[in-house]
């Protein structure tokens, strides 16, 4: 199928930066986001990679008021999307249809955490209660902007960004919007850290992604958020794009709830999907940045999916989660941002924390930043719990 | 969104009527308490014992649903399953929360966690039936069925799938009712469900719950319950909804006066209905609107037995007189429009035809 969408605008918010100078110079200078947490208040010491701003700070910085009902996973992102949207130069007056949508899966758990209690038992929280829901947190985040024709939210926990991709580009595509902010944003909770210890899954260490020692993942938050227009649309605004969004593969591993084949079928499939709906061959991909969450199943089934697409010598694979943790239904456009970023500034990030190849695996991740190297074709992978596997495919005009 | 040649070939549902079966829509259980729970089927017909008791309600309810659709479709697996969910499954989300809060973050069980994500529900059907197509979730409020409808018609217009499972999840537990209960969303006291509307002098309405699964296919089957013309999803209109429908009935190449009904979330709210009622005042009379919220009650997904209530009174050919609002029932119907809304901000239109 002949896709023809168009990135003109960006923006990102992690532990390594806020907006797209700052994430590129964290790159460049090999700079983790992943220490000790500041923000969320829980009894366990582990690495994660959070947003150093209060939610106060960023209320101050979006013109929110103090007492404003905004759950933190809905600062994240408006605070990516206005990043978005300036680089774009979208007016959201009328003039253009325009879809928000907003991949999360914590949505407002983060006040449910605290105040569930007082849900049940009073009604000093009322105004959280409808907080909770992820569609309300979207509809917060597009009502802050104002000016969008649909909103929608996907949820395929690590993925769910990834899927936002999908669903935008095909609205457009269909001409049911000319223009879709797509992306996702999370900040950590209680929940899912507490959630994700118990499967023990988190590293009491920096993740090593792809290490034949890794030993887990580390959470991280954030959100990023980018502009998918059609040629149509952004010749007439007489924008640039940035890069094209080529293609994308949506396949269901349908294995385990929270495990991934050995075999990697599901990602098998969602590559070669998205590599073929490009137009491309796999020889065509430059650089794949991958879903590399550190846990030992993940990066197994990643590892062994990939050389069934690749062969033995796939392209340059880093996971920049060794950066920003693992920013779950973010993950999909904070790493869409990145990989777009990699593209622009001709360079590959590197795979931080790696020493030891892994056994039976052929081939080892970029270990250093690999400076001037043009990339064409870059493939990013975003694999959710249940097996939910999306890979997108930028490429280069 | 004109569509073309898209069928529901396959429904199953499990809802506070009849389980899988569509009974309950002409011949509804009617119920006098506020909250209304799910009518069960016998799982021991459908899981070996050590499954079951692994699997929570809301899964075993989308699985089940889910081959009801998928057998009566004549498809051996679709090429894609997405889901609608409000609040996904909440139960398993409640244990995990409250154990966390009261056990101060200790001797946490999997488990819970596990089954807690929103997309724990696509996926376990995509794992029970082998099937590794496209799979999605959309969690979007009132409008989350229509949402995975809106993705997966999408998929079908660029050709990439022929055929795809489109469910309504949600579960409506004691503590989430009674949060939502603190927001207004019930009414206290319900004397008869399906008379709900005769309470529309103030806010809230009765919770019920459900699991609907609905096969869609661009390949009409021999036991197809009715053709899907078009569909729309809008948030926000800055121009009248009257006018959206009309907009819309024109691109679908249909008059309004060849719409023998709208099908409306109508569901006793005073809010919720003037929304309706002020949406379609100079396009339909009480004759001509129907409703069907009384028979499975409110819930975030209720749209999706909207959907399969409306596809089957185009299959049988009729309306009964307790889904109208005048209170005559209608025969010979051919062409249903079908309107849903959430606090009027998000709206769905969809068009089916007999077929």
């Amino acid at each position: 199928m002949a896709f023809d969408v168009f990135i003109t605008g960006m923006g990102i918010v992690s532990s390594i930066g806020i907006g797209v100078d700052e994430t590129m110079n964290s790159l460049r200078q090999k700079k983790t986001g992943i220490g000790t947490l500041k923000h969320l208040n829980t009894i366990h010491e582990l690495p994660c990679a959070e947003v150093d701003l209060t939610e106060s700070q960023m209320k101050q910085m979006l013109g929110i008021k103090e007492d404003g009902v905004v759950v933190r996973t809905a600062l994240l992102a408006m605070l990516a999307t206005r990043e978005a949207i300036a680089q774009a130069k979208l007016p959201l007056d009328g003039t253009y249809k325009v879809a928000f949508i907003h991949g999360t899966t914590v949505g407002g758990m983060e006040k449910s955490e605290l105040y569930y209690f007082d849900y049940l038992e009073n009604n000093t929280r009322n105004e959280y209660i409808e907080a909770h829901d992820c569609g309300s947190c979207t509809e917060k985040i597009a009502d802050y902007f104002g000016g969008f024709s649909y909103v929608s939210t996907p949820s395929t926990a690590c993925s769910s960004a990834a899927n936002a991709f999908i669903l935008g580009s095909n609205l457009i595509e269909a001409g049911v919007v000319d223009i879709a902010i797509v992306g996702g944003s999370e900040c950590i909770t209680k929940f899912h850290l507490n959630g994700f210890k118990t499967l023990m899954i988190l590293d009491g260490e920096p993740c090593r992604p792809f290490d034949q020692t890794r030993a887990g993942l580390n959470l991280g938050e954030g959100a990023g958020f980018l502009v998918l227009e059609s040629r149509k649309v952004m010749t007439e605004r007489k924008v640039k794009p940035l890069c094209k969004f080529s293609g994308y593969g949506n396949a269901c591993d349908a294995f385990h709830q929270t495990a991934s084949s050995p075999d990697g079928q599901g990602a098998y499939l969602a590559m070669s999907a998205a590599i073929k709906m490009s137009g491309l061959q796999p020889v065509d991909i430059d650089y794949i940045n991958a879903h590399g969450t550190g846990t030992p199943n993940n990066d197994e089934s990643e590892s062994q999916a990939i050389i069934r697409v690749f062969g033995d010598n796939p392209p340059s694979v880093s996971s920049t989660k060794s950066y920003t943790g693992h920013t779950t239904s973010a993950s999909g456009g904070v790493e869409a941002v990145i990989s777009i970023i990699a593209m622009q500034q001709n360079f590959i990030p590197s795979n931080l924390n790696f020493i030891q190849q892994m056994e039976n695996i052929s081939f080892k991740p970029v270990v250093d930043v690999i400076e001037n190297v043009e990339l064409r074709h870059i493939l990013s992978n975003s694999f959710g719990f249940g097996g939910n596997n999306t890979s997108l495919v930028f490429s280069k005009i | 969104m004109r569509l073309q040649d898209i069928y529901i070939n396959g429904a199953g549902s499990i809802s506070i009527q009849e389980p899988l079966s569509k009974n309950g829509i002409f011949h509804p259980v009617v119920y006098n308490q506020p909250l209304v729970r799910c009518i069960e089927p016998n799982y021991k017909d459908y899981f070996e014992p050590n499954v079951s008791r692994r699997l929570s309600k809301i899964i075993k309810r989308a699985i089940v649903s889910a081959k009801q659709a998928i057998a009566e479709s004549g498809i051996e697996s679709p090429d894609a399953i997405i889901t609608g969910t409000g609040l996904g499954c909440i139960e398993d989300t409640e244990k995990f929360l409250e154990a966390m809060i009261l056990n101060q973050e200790k001797f946490l069980q999997p488990t819970f966690f596990i089954q807690s994500t929103h997309n724990t529900i696509s996926s376990q059907i995509a794992i029970n039936i082998g099937c590794k197509g496209y799979n999605n979730t959309f969690i979007h409020r009132g409008v989350s069925f229509d949402n995975a409808l809106m993705d997966a018609l999408l998929l079908f217009k660029k050709g990439e799938i022929h055929s795809a499972l489109v469910t309504g999840n949600d579960e409506m537990t004691p503590k989430y009712f009674s949060l939502l209960g603190r927001i207004g969303y019930w009414k206290p006291e319900v004397e008869n469900t399906l008379e709900i509307l005769k309470q529309n002098a103030s806010t809230g309405s009765f919770a019920g719950e459900g699991s609907v699964s609905l096969m869609f296919s661009d390949t009409k089957s021999e036991s197809a319950y009715a053709k899907l013309q078009g569909f729309d999803l809008f948030y926000k209109p800055t121009i009248p909804v009257e006018t959206k429908i009309r907009d819309f009935l024109s691109e679908c190449e249909i008059e309004i006066s060849d719409i023998d009904l709208c099908m409306t979330g109508m569901n006793g709210d005073v809010e919720n209905d003037a929304v309706y009622s002020k949406a379609l005042e100079n396009l339909f009379t009480a004759d001509s609107i129907g409703y069907y919220k009384q028979i499975c009650g409110e819930y975030y997904t209720a749209s999706s037995f909207g959907i399969l209530a409306t596809a089957y009174c185009l299959q049988q050919g009729k309306v009964p007189s307790h889904m109208i609002l005048s209170g005559n029932s209608k025969s010979n119907v051919k062409h249903i429009l079908f309107y849903n809304h959430f606090q009027n901000k998000d709206h769905s239109l969809a068009l089916l035809l007999l077929c």
